[in-house]
C-alpha cells in the first residue's frame, strides 16, 4: 500500500483494460515525476473526452456533435451502409479509401454461446435506417470470427426481405502471406471467394 | 539447506510439452492480441488454454481455434493456463457455418459440453456426442428434434436422464401423463405433485424415442410435439445445471 493519493491512482489505472497492478504503479510514479502542466492535461484530456463525446445520433459513432463528421459529410453516399461491431473499427476502414457510404455500429456481435443476442445490439436501428434512409446495400463488416459471422447471417434474414442488397466483407488469405501457411478454413473461404482476373 | 536436495529455482523443470485433441468449445479475448480457447478433450476433458496472438489477422493459426472446430494441438503446460504452441485441423465442420439455426443448435451443443465436462476428466462420451451432434448439423437435415435428442443424450451422461417409461417417483408403468422436474422424469396421477404439469398426449413416447434414436436417424417430426418436447427438455436441463442455456434463448426476443 501506498499513501492514499498515490494508490487511489493506482487503483484505478489498473482498473484500465489490459493494466496490471505493475503497470499501474509505474504509470502512477511517472506521472507523479512529470510536470504539474502534463498532467493536468491528461486529466484534462479524460475529463473533455468524457463531457464533449457522445454516440451519433445516427450511426453511433463517437462525435463531438449531434451526428458523426461522416453522417454530415453530403460527398458520401447514403445508399450504402457499413455495419461495423465497434466504433474503432471505422477508422480502420477509412483508411483504406475504399469505402464512401456511412456507418452503422452495432456494438457487438451475436454470440449464442455468451447469449448475446440481436435485442442487445443496435440491430433495431439498423432497419429503422434501411427503410427510413432508402439504403440500397448494407456492408457487414463483423469480425471473421464465429460471432461475428453468425451476425452477418442474422443481418442478412433480416434485412433481405426489405428489398436491399446485403454483402459480408471477403475473407482470404493475408496479403504478404504464404500460402501454406494459410489454415483450411481460411484458404476454403478465399477458394469461395475467388475472383476472376 | 539440507545436502542433497537441488534447489528447485535453480534447477527448472524442464517444459512439459504434450499433444492432445478437442473441440473448440468458445474463445474470448485476453489480454491485447491473445485469447483463452476452451476445448472439450476426450482424454482431458474441458481443457482451458491460452492462444497467443491469436487476435492478429496474420496469427499462424488463422481460423483453426475458432468454436466447432476439431483440432489436434500441441501444448506445453503452464501454470494455470496451458499454452498452444501447434494447432491442425482435424474436421472443420464448415458446412453448419453458414446457416444461422445450425450455428444456433451448434451453440446449444458447446454450451451444454461445456456446463457438463469438468476439468482433468476423461470424457470420451460427451466428446463423441459432441462430434456426432456437430457432424450431423454439418452434413444433415436440419431435424427440429436434434438438440432436443442432444440434449437428452447428454443429460444421460452426466446420470441424470429424465425417467420416461415410469414414474419417477413411484415407478409404475401406466398413467404418466405429467412431469417433473423435481422428481426427475414423468410421474403417475398418485405421484402428481405441486409444480408438476400435464404433458400433451403422445409426448412421454415422442420424448423416449427422441432420446433414444441416433442424431442421424431421427424418426418423422410431429411439430406440435417436437416444439413441446424441446420446450420440456430445455427447462429439464436448465433445472438440473442451475443455469439458464443461453444460446437457445440468443434469436428468442
Ligand atoms: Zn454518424
Ligand atoms: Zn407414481
Amino acid at each position: 500500500m501506498f499513501e492514499p493519493p498515490v494508490q487511489r491512482l493506482i487503483d484505478e489505472l489498473a482498473r484500465l483494460p489490459g493494466i496490471g497492478q505493475k503497470s499501474a504503479q509505474r504509470l502512477a510514479f511517472h506521472i507523479l515525476n512529470v510536470d504539474e502542466v502534463d498532467a493536468t492535461r491528461l486529466a484534462d484530456a479524460i475529463v473533455e473526452m468524457r463531457r464533449d463525446v457522445r454516440l451519433c445520433s445516427r450511426c453511433f459513432n463517437v462525435t463531438a456533435d449531434e451526428e458523426c463528421s461522416i453522417c454530415r459529410d453530403l460527398r458520401r453516399d447514403p445508399a450504402m451502409i457499413c455495419a461495423v461491431e465497434r466504433a474503432q473499427d471505422i477508422p480502420v476502414l477509412e483508411k483504406t479509401h475504399e469505402f464512401n457510404g456511412r456507418y452503422h455500429v452495432l456494438g457487438g456481435a451475436i454470440s449464442p454461446i455468451a447469449g448475446i443476442g440481436p435485442d442487445q445490439l443496435r440491430v433495431a436501428e439498423l432497419v429503422n435506417r434501411v427503410e427510413a434512409e432508402s439504403v440500397e446495400e448494407v456492408i457487414v463488416a463483423t469480425n471473421p470470427t464465429m460471432e461475428g459471422d453468425t451476425t452477418a447471417l442474422y443481418l442478412a434474414r433480416l434485412l433481405k426481405p426489405l428489398g436491399v442488397t446485403v454483402t459480408r466483407l471477403a475473407s482470404g488469405l493475408p496479403v504478404g502471406g504464404d500460402l501454406d501457411y494459410a489454415d483450411e478454413i481460411t484458404l476454403g473461404r478465399a477458394l469461395v471467394g475467388r475472383q476472376e482476373l | 539447506m539440507v545436502h542433497g536436495y537441488p534447489d528447485r529455482r535453480l534447477y527448472p523443470p524442464l517444459m512439459a510439452l504434450y499433444r492432445d485433441q478437442g473441440i473448440v468449445l468458445r474463445g474470448y479475448p485476453f489480454g491485447e492480441a491473445d485469447r483463452i480457447v476452451v476445448l472439450l478433450s476426450p482424454n482431458r476433458g474441458k481443457l482451458r488454454t491460452v492462444a497467443k496472438g491469436v487476435r492478429k489477422t496474420k496469427s499462424r493459426f488463422g481460423g483453426r481455434l475458432e468454436p466447432f472446430t476439431h483440432v489436434d494441438l500441441i501444448l506445453y503446460e503452464g501454470k494455470n493456463l496451458d499454452t498452444i504452441t501447434q494447432a491442425s485441423i482435424i474436421e472443420a465442420f464448415t458446412g453448419l457455418r453458414s446457416d444461422l439455426d445450425r450455428v444456433v443448435a451448434a451453440g446449444t451443443m458447446v454450451e451444454v459440453a461445456d456446463l457438463v465436462a469438468q476439468e482433468n476428466e476423461p470424457t470420451h462420451r460427451l466428446f463423441l456426442l459432441l462430434q456426432r451432434g456437430l457432424r450431423v448439423l454439418d452434413h444433415g437435415d436440419l431435424h427440429p428434434d436434434l438438440v432436443t435428442s442432444y440434449l437428452l443424450k447428454a443429460a444421460d451422461i452426466i446420470g441424470v436422464a429424465p425417467a420416461l417409461d415410469y414414474c419417477a417417483s413411484c415407478g409404475k408403468t401406466d398413467d404418466l401423463h405429467r412431469f417433473s422436474f423435481a422428481a426427475g422424469g414423468v410421474v403417475c396421477e398418485r405421484c402428481r405433485a405441486a409444480g408438476s404439469y400435464a404433458l400433451r398426449p403422445g409426448l412421454t413416447d415422442y420424448l423416449a424415442v427422441v432420446a433414444e434414436a441416433d442424431l442421424s436417424q431421427l424418426p418423422d417430426p410431429d411439430e406440435a410435439l417436437s416444439r413441446e418436447a424441446i420446450g420440456v427438455t430445455r427447462r429439464f436441463v436448465e433445472y438440473h445445471m442451475e443455469r439458464r442455456l443461453a444460446s437457445l434463448a440468443v434469436l428468442d426476443g
